[in-house]
Order: C-alpha cells, then structure tokens, then sequence
C-alpha cells in the first residue's frame, strides 16, 4: 500500500516532468534523430518580401530589442535575416531601445563574425547602441536620427560615417525590422513610423509575444512576422547557413511530444477521478 | 594565472544550472545566483544609461562645445528634467519630481495619441470588415470565424445593455442571437488563450534548448559540477527544515 502511494506520488510530482523535459532537450542534441522541418508559408513570404522587394543598394533598419534569455529564440533569426540582406546587397543600421539590446547586439555580432567579416563598418552597417527614450525616442528617431543622436555606439561621429550620409529618416528605409522579446516596442514602431511614415515593417518576435501582435500583422501593418526558434530554423534553411536554430528543432520537437503526452495523461487521470467521484457520489 | 575568459564561462554555465534548480526546490545556491543576476542586472542598467547620457550629452558639450551648443543644446532639457526625478529622494523638494514626470506622461500621451486611433482602432476594424462569401471555401470559412469572434469577444465584454430572459415569457429572438454571440465570444477566447498558453510552453523549452546548447554543454563539466553542488543544497536544505 505505502509502495503504491509512494508511486503515486513520483509520478505526481513536478520533478518528475522536469527531468523527463530535461531529457527530452538533451539526448536529443547528443543524438540528433533528424526530424524533417518543412518551411512554413508565413516564413516563405518573409523570404520572397526580401527577394522581390530589396535591390542592392538598399536600407534597411534593424531594432535589437531583446535580452540574452531571448537569444536561443531570436538570434537565429537575426542572424539568418542579417545573412540574406547582406547577400542581397543591402546596408543595414542597427539601433536598440533597450538597454540589454547592447549585449545582445555584441553576441550576435561575435557569433555572425562570418557575415561581417567582409563588411566595412560605417559604410556597410552601423550600430547606434542604447538610446533612451522608448516610444518618444522611436517617434524622434522616424523624424530625423542626425537630430536624436549624435554619436553611434563607439563614440563615432555619425556625421562621419558613409552610410548616415545616405539616411536619416524612416521613409529612408525600404524596410524596417524588429527584432523584440516584449510587446510594446512593435507598437512604438507601428505608431511612430508605419502610421505617419508608412514603413513597411518586419516583425521577430518571440512565440509567446506572437498572438499579442498577430493584430498588427492581420490589419497588415507589417509585411510578415518571423515567430521563435522555428522560423529561425526555417529562415536557416533558406538562406543556406545552419546554425543555433536547426540544432535545436529536434529538441524541440521530442520536448513538445513529452508535454503533449503529460497533457493527454493529465487529462485522462482528471476525467477518471472525476467520472468515478460522479459514480460514488450516485451510489 | 587565471583564464578570466574560462572562469567566466564555467561561472555562467554553473550560474545557470543554480537558477535552473529552483525548478526542484528553493536552495541557497539559487538564491545566491538569483542576487548575482539581479545585482549585475540593476548595475549594468545604470552603467548603460550613465554612458548613453556621457555619450550623447556630457562628453560633445566638453570635447566641441561650439558644435553642441549650435546644434544639440535641447539635450539641456532632457538632461534637467531627469536630474528632477532625483528630486524624489529629498522631503524637502520631492514636488519637483512632479514636473518631470508631468512632462514624460504629457509627452508620452501626446506622441501615442497622436496615432493610437489610426494605428491600435481604425486599422484593426477595418482588418476584421472581410467578405464573407467567396470562391476560395477555407478563406470564407476564416473570414467567417474572424468575423464571430470578434463579435462574440465584444459581446461577452457587454456589460451594460443585454437582453434578459424574463420568467414565464418566451426568449426573443435578440436574446438568442445574443447568447448565440457570447457563447462564440467564451469559445473564441478559450481557443486564443490555449494558443498562448502553447506558445509560452514553446518559448520557455526555447530558452532552455538554447541555454544548454549555448552555456552548458560547451562546459559541461562545469554544468556537471554545478549539478551535483545544487543537489548537496537541496538536500541540506531538506535535513536542516527536518
């Protein structure tokens, strides 16, 4: 009897599914089965917006608006956008409202080495780093960037470097992209630069935050949205450079099958105690 | 001689598996990486806005003050206006805080307002407006669905005129199209909210997947260590409240 209640409460317990999730995520990546992905048609028309819409030459500019927690779900989409707007020809200006944005913006770099490699800083990219000021920060930055800030993250004049000679402003921009781990900065970029500028935007966002800015993308105030790891390791495979996001899809995937089981179990042991709570009740 | 860049690395990977180990129970592993987070966290805030106010303010007003003053002098006010919140601190002169905060809401507000309509109610109308009868069935079906739903989620949000039943009369056919809407409206909700509540458990086996591929595994002895440091805890932890 003590044995049966002891057993019970293992398989009750939360410890349990944890190191079974733990699991799930490590042998996995020690052993990779190779689960197939199949690109999803919200991440293709990312990758033809790009493919029809940007020409050599072209601006674009990337908000890095997430933590290091964030990276395993972002980055790799960074990475693979940074990868296919770089081989398109186009000159990318990086920028964070979020003070994290910084770090985050250095791993990305330090791991993107490959891709920046051949890119000559201030003509082929800049990084403005930290600017404060949210929404208001964002609403000036649109208007004019020269008359927000003066000086990019490493002290440079931005008056001095080739590529702020070619833009200031949002409609300078032929896309904008956001790559956020919280809510409210998509809305800053649909308030202050798609509505009174009209520039066409780009959202990264974490799967979490996805249905919360789904609106925006429904009403077709952004040209797509790329969502968590999976479309990171979809984006990885269009453009050709596998990396953090398909090393983690088979994770991914045994992980999800682990909750789904612990659901259907959870949902049968609650069906029978109560169905049988019903009978003994009758009785 | 240390490695800094090594003992950094093993001091992640061991920091990460203590925060990690809450999951099994409270122990003073995890609270001691807990405050380290938090300590670094609040420290390199402060840092980061310290340099973006040296960087955009401080240092072009010493190094080429003609230049600042022809061109950037309004940083002046930000600048001010922050020194104000600091106010706060002082029993004396706490009131002059208000002003700077009266100017970041009123600011705040104005630049919002300024688009919020278009942005946040007319856009987001005007997306859910959608044919309903069309060659293509699965879209007509999604326009259909978007269409309830919206419905049914404004309708559940009723709260002062909806149509009662009365006792001994029959329903009216408004109550049952309400009924009808708020039961789509219940349904609706419950469906976006298991959607969510499936993300957050995508994105929380996201971070770990990237946190063991980017910190432990590369340290795993480290990773390991700390495991075995972090169970000690748990189990001390357990004897002592015994």
């Amino acid at each position: 009897m003590s044995s049966q209640i002891s057993l019970g409460k293992v398989l009750e317990s939360r410890e349990l599914l944890y190191t079974l999730l733990l699991l799930a995520v490590i042998l996995p990546i020690l052993h990779p089965i190779g689960i197939p992905i199949e690109i999803s048609a919200r991440t293709r028309d990312v990758y033809n917006y790009i493919e029809q819409n940007l020409k050599p030459g072209c601006h674009v500019f990337v908000e890095v608006y997430y933590e290091v927690a964030a990276r395993g779900e972002l980055e790799p989409n960074l990475i693979a956008l940074t990868k296919h707007l770089f081989d398109k020809g186009c000159k990318i200006v990086y920028s964070s409202l979020s003070a994290f944005g910084v770090v985050a913006f250095s791993l990305f770099k330090a791991n993107a080495a490959d891709l920046f490699a051949n890119k000559e800083y201030g003509r082929d990219y800049v990084y403005f780093g930290y600017i404060a000021g949210g929404e208001a920060a964002s609403a000036s930055l649109a208007k004019s960037i020269k008359g927000t800030i003066s000086v990019d993250n490493y002290g440079n004049r931005l008056e001095d470097l080739p590529l702020m000679k070619e833009v200031d402003k949002a409609t300078d921009f032929d896309l904008v992209i956001i790559v956020s781990s919280g809510t409210d900065v998509f809305a800053y970029y649909v308030r202050q630069w798609h509505t009174p500028y009209g520039a066409p935007l780009l959202f990264v966002a974490l799967s979490v935050i996805a249905p919360s800015v789904e609106p925006f993308v429904g009403a077709k105030q952004a040209i797509g949205m790329l969502v968590g790891q999976r479309a990171g390791a979809e984006y990885e495979v269009l453009v050709g450079r596998l990396g953090l996001g398909i090393a983690s899809m088979d994770a991914q995937s045994t992980s999800h099958m682990l909750i789904l089981a612990f659901i259907a179990v959870g949902n049968v042991v609650y069906w029978t105690k109560r169905l049988s709570s019903k009978r003994g009740g009758s009785r | 001689m240390i490695d800094w860049e090594v003992f950094g690395a093993w001091l992640c990977a061991a920091l990460v598996v203590w925060i990690y180990s809450f999951a099994y129970r409270d122990n003073v592993l995890y609270k001691l990486a807990e405050h380290m987070f938090l300590g670094a966290a609040a420290g390199y805030s402060i840092a980061l806005a310290l340099d973006s106010l040296n960087r955009v303010l401080i240092r072009p007003a010493i190094t080429t003050p003609q230049t600042f003053w022809a061109t950037s002098w309004h940083y002046i006010i930000p600048a001010v206006l922050g020194l104000l919140m600091l106010a706060k601190y002082s029993r004396k002169y706490y009131w002059l805080a208000r002003y700077a905060v009266a100017v970041n809401i009123a600011v705040g507000t104005g630049l919002a307002l300024r688009t919020v309509p278009i942005a946040n109610i007319v856009r987001q109308i005007t997306a859910t407006i959608l044919p309903l009868w069309g060659s293509d069935p699965v879209k007509t079906l999604n326009n259909w669905i978007m269409v309830l739903v919206t419905l049914g989620g404004l309708t559940y949000f009723l709260f002062t005129i909806f149509p009662r039943r009365v006792e001994g009369v029959p329903p009216s056919p408004t109550y049952w199209v309400y009924r009808a809407l708020y039961y789509i409206g219940v349904y609706g909700m419950m469906v976006g909210f298991g959607a969510l509540f499936a993300n957050t458990i995508m994105t929380r086996v996201g971070f770990l997947i990237s946190i063991y591929l980017i910190y432990l595994q590369p340290q795993a002895w480290a990773s390991i260590a700390a495991a075995v440091l972090a169970a000690i805890a748990i189990i001390l932890g357990a004897l002592r409240k015994k």
